[in-house]
């Protein structure tokens, strides 16, 4: 992974002393709320319900043990003793004082991370596969072209005061993990006929009050002009994306009311007056920032290929948190182990500080060091020999860190919800809870299959429902809480919107609700082997809607 | 109180204050002077956020000043604005930031080529007058200020003590 150089560690220290000059600036009264805001924001500083809140940066969503020591560290010393990872690769911490921001700051510099980017109107934090580097099916590492992109948008001069916010993601298969189609821009890394490497760039998608799905601009830009062309993007976008509605700021509504030829060709013109200047990346440059991601050597274990087989024969439980836990590795004798932080009946995306200590010692001890958060709120270990799954596995049992349960109806994800934001309309996380404890039995969750429910707290869409194949859109309704459901979305390769059902359920009915429509669907799938969205998708919403809300919904 | 400050220092009786009319009678808007362009007379030019600073290119030899405005902090189409000017216009004459100009927005302003700010809010001022600024001195992207390369990669700079 990549590790800081000198100019990195004093510009990051150079950051910490400019935040704490901010904050001195503001108590003493100097800068205005008005003013300190934005600036708070840009270093992942929120004012929430009943406290600050910070994000951490994990740059495309990954770190090493040290690293996720000093989270647990952090959460212990500043925190009430867990964190919560997020929809963006990133850690929160929900409850530190203001005045120990500086000093949070200060301990995540001594391990190569800030919280540089993680809110406000500029680049956020570039995420990426969280199986990059160690996935079958990828042309190459994208996360060296993150790194790349990382640094260039610090602290970008021009690009500080945007429109509004403004998300990129990188992946390298064609099996998109990282739901490239709903950012502001999506690279995806590919190559050409000659063998080399590019991106095919997508631009304007998104989630929020208005979602839509990126439109592809570039099919194929070479790897050396991926500065000069982004820059040509946020250049069109800064000054011509709107600023008279925030609702309406985002990249995809200036994509959507210029028509995306007429902004592609207005970017294509301002990328030619800079595609050959001094953002063109030296090929030397490309092969530095690529050899801190060089491919693990890992030794031939071949042996795990039968020890595994013995003990998935004698435990069932181990067997089948193999089965949905452990993806195939490119290298045959090792996998890569999905760490579920959803726990039946659980909080999505929360971690103790011992839970996270924990997972920085088994990453060492199976792990090659290495750790990723994922966009769907689990850890990732993305290189354990399969002959090391079953005393791995044992010992995340013991932390309660060992749900068989990724991709499954209960890898839920959600935000923080009217529990924390103070933008929030309604809960998320009892919703997830309860959804989770009333579909916890193994037996049932494997029946179902594949299924992502997906729960937002509001219009802001942090919990991506607009793509889960079960959307949950909290909303507020004469005081009260009231949650929307919607089918069909999705984000990956096959990106689709989902569409709202009809009239929203009050909070306790929303689990029954849910159950309606699992029902329908196994009542309708052609067999185990159809998923739910393949079902959705061939038979459509009419026998979900009739289900649900019965005679209404011809009504309706 | 509104004053001028460059790296400089503050300037004292500074002709082209673009609140003060009596002042600075000739800070013209984008139109005006593309209208009175003809005129010998020096003149300034006063660019709101939407204008397209490309419309100054055959005027911008005669132009003495351009003061591009800040009418809210948030608002950054400024920014590139004084990118296009000096990149790719290669503009070398005074760049002023007007309107709401912040301490810790000058930084910023100086790296996207902005040499002048005309500043009204009293603790930026003091701040100003006292050298202080807020900024980073290590970048990871080429701008428009006098930087230099070199850092390791190609689009690192670092900034020139005193430049």
């Amino acid at each position: 992974m990549y590790r800081y150089d000198e100019f990195d560690h004093a510009f990051v220290a150079q950051r910490v002393s400019q935040f704490r000059d901010q904050v001195e600036r503001r108590l003493t009264g100097e800068i205005s709320e008005d003013a300190f805001k934005p600036l708070r924001l840009m270093n992942g500083v929120y004012l929430q319900l009943h406290a600050y809140m910070l994000r951490v940066a994990v740059p495309y969503g990954t770190l090493n043990s040290r690293q996720m020591r000093k989270l647990a560290h952090i959460a212990r010393t500043y925190d009430r003793g867990y964190g919560h990872f997020t929809t963006r690769q990133n850690i929160q911490y929900n409850w530190p004082a203001l005045k120990d921001m500086p000093a949070i700051l200060e301990e995540l510099a001594e391990v190569e991370m800030h919280a540089i980017q993680t809110s406000g109107n500029c680049i956020r934090n570039v995420t990426a596969d969280h199986f990059a580097g160690a996935a079958a099916d990828e042309v190459a590492d994208p996360r060296p072209y993150a790194e790349i992109l990382r640094q260039w948008s610090s602290v970008h001069p021009e690009f500080s005061f945007l429109p509004r916010k403004f998300k990129i993601a990188v992946t390298a298969s064609e099996r998109d993990r990282a739901a490239i189609q709903v950012h502001d821009i999506g690279l995806q890394l590919k190559k050409d006929e000659e063998g080399r490497l590019g991106f095919a760039v997508w631009i304007g998608g998104g989630q929020g009050r208005t979602p839509i799905l990126a439109k592809k601009v570039k099919d194929f830009l070479p790897e050396a002009d991926l500065l000069s062309y982004v820059t040509a993007i946020m250049r069109v976008y800064n000054l011509h994306g709107r600023r008279d509605n925030k609702y309406k700021a985002r990249i995809k509504i200036l994509v959507h009311e210029t028509g995306v030829e007429t902004l592609s060709a207005e970017i294509e013109a301002e990328w030619s007056h800079l595609k050959d200047g001094e953002l063109k990346l030296p090929a030397a440059d490309i092969a530095a920032i690529n050899a801190y991601f060089a491919p693990k050597a890992l030794d031939s274990r071949a042996e795990g290929w039968a020890e595994l087989a013995a003990w998935k024969k004698s435990d069932p439980d181990f067997a089948s948190w193999v089965g949905r836990n452990v993806a195939p590795h490119r290298h045959p004798d090792y996998g890569m182990v999905t760490i579920s932080l959803k726990p039946i009946g659980g909080i999505p995306g929360d971690a103790s500080a011992d839970q996270m200590d924990a997972v920085a010692r088994l990453a060492e001890e199976f792990g090659h060091d290495e750790i990723r958060v994922t966009h769907e709120q689990n850890l990732v270990l993305p290189h354990v020999a399969l002959a090391d799954l079953e005393p791995l596995y044992r010992a995340l049992l013991a932390e309660g860190l060992a749900t068989a349960n990724a991709g499954l109806i209960t890898d839920i994800i959600a935000c923080p919800g009217l529990d924390y934001c103070a933008l929030a309309n309604a809960r998320s996380i009892p919703v997830a809870q309860e959804i989770s404890s009333r579909f916890g039995d193994p037996a049932r969750q494997a029946e179902i299959g594949d299924l992502k429910i997906k729960i937002s707290g509001c219009i802001n869409a942090c919990g991506h429902h607009h793509v889960g194949h079960i959307g949950i859109l909290g909303v507020e309704k004469k005081g009260a809480e009231l949650y929307q459901i919607s089918l069909g979305g999705s984000g990956d390769e096959n990106a689709s919107i989902g569409q709202i059902t009809g009239r929203g359920f009050e909070p306790d009915q929303v689990t029954d609700a849910i159950e309606t429509i699992v029902d329908t669907y196994l009542a309708q799938r052609t067999g185990t082997a159809e998923t739910f969205i393949e079902c959705y998708r061939r038979i459509g919403a009419v026998p979900f809607k009739a289900a649900l809300y019965g005679s209404e919904a011809q009504a309706a | 109180m509104t004053v001028i400050w460059t790296k400089h220092g503050i300037v004292e009786n500074d002709p082209w204050i673009a609140g003060d009319a009596e002042k600075a009678p000739k800070l013209l808007s984008l139109a005006d002077a593309l209208a009175h362009a003809q005129d010998n007379a020096p003149f300034g030019v006063v660019l709101q956020p939407a204008d397209d600073v490309m419309a100054l290119a055959p005027i911008l030899g005669q132009v003495a000043i351009i003061a591009l405005s800040f009418p809210a902090f948030s608002d950054g189409r400024g920014f590139s604005q004084a990118a296009l000017l000096r990149q790719r216009l290669g503009y070398s004459g005074e760049l002023r930031a007007v309107g709401i100009v912040l301490l810790d927005q000058v930084p910023l302003m100086l790296r996207t080529g902005f040499d002048s700010f005309e500043v009204s809010h009293a603790p930026t001022i003091a701040r100003l007058k006292d050298n202080r600024l807020p900024g980073i001195d290590l970048h990871y992207q080429p701008s428009a200020d006098r930087t230099e390369a070199g850092q390791s990669y190609s689009w690192r700079r670092t900034a020139i003590v005193n430049g």
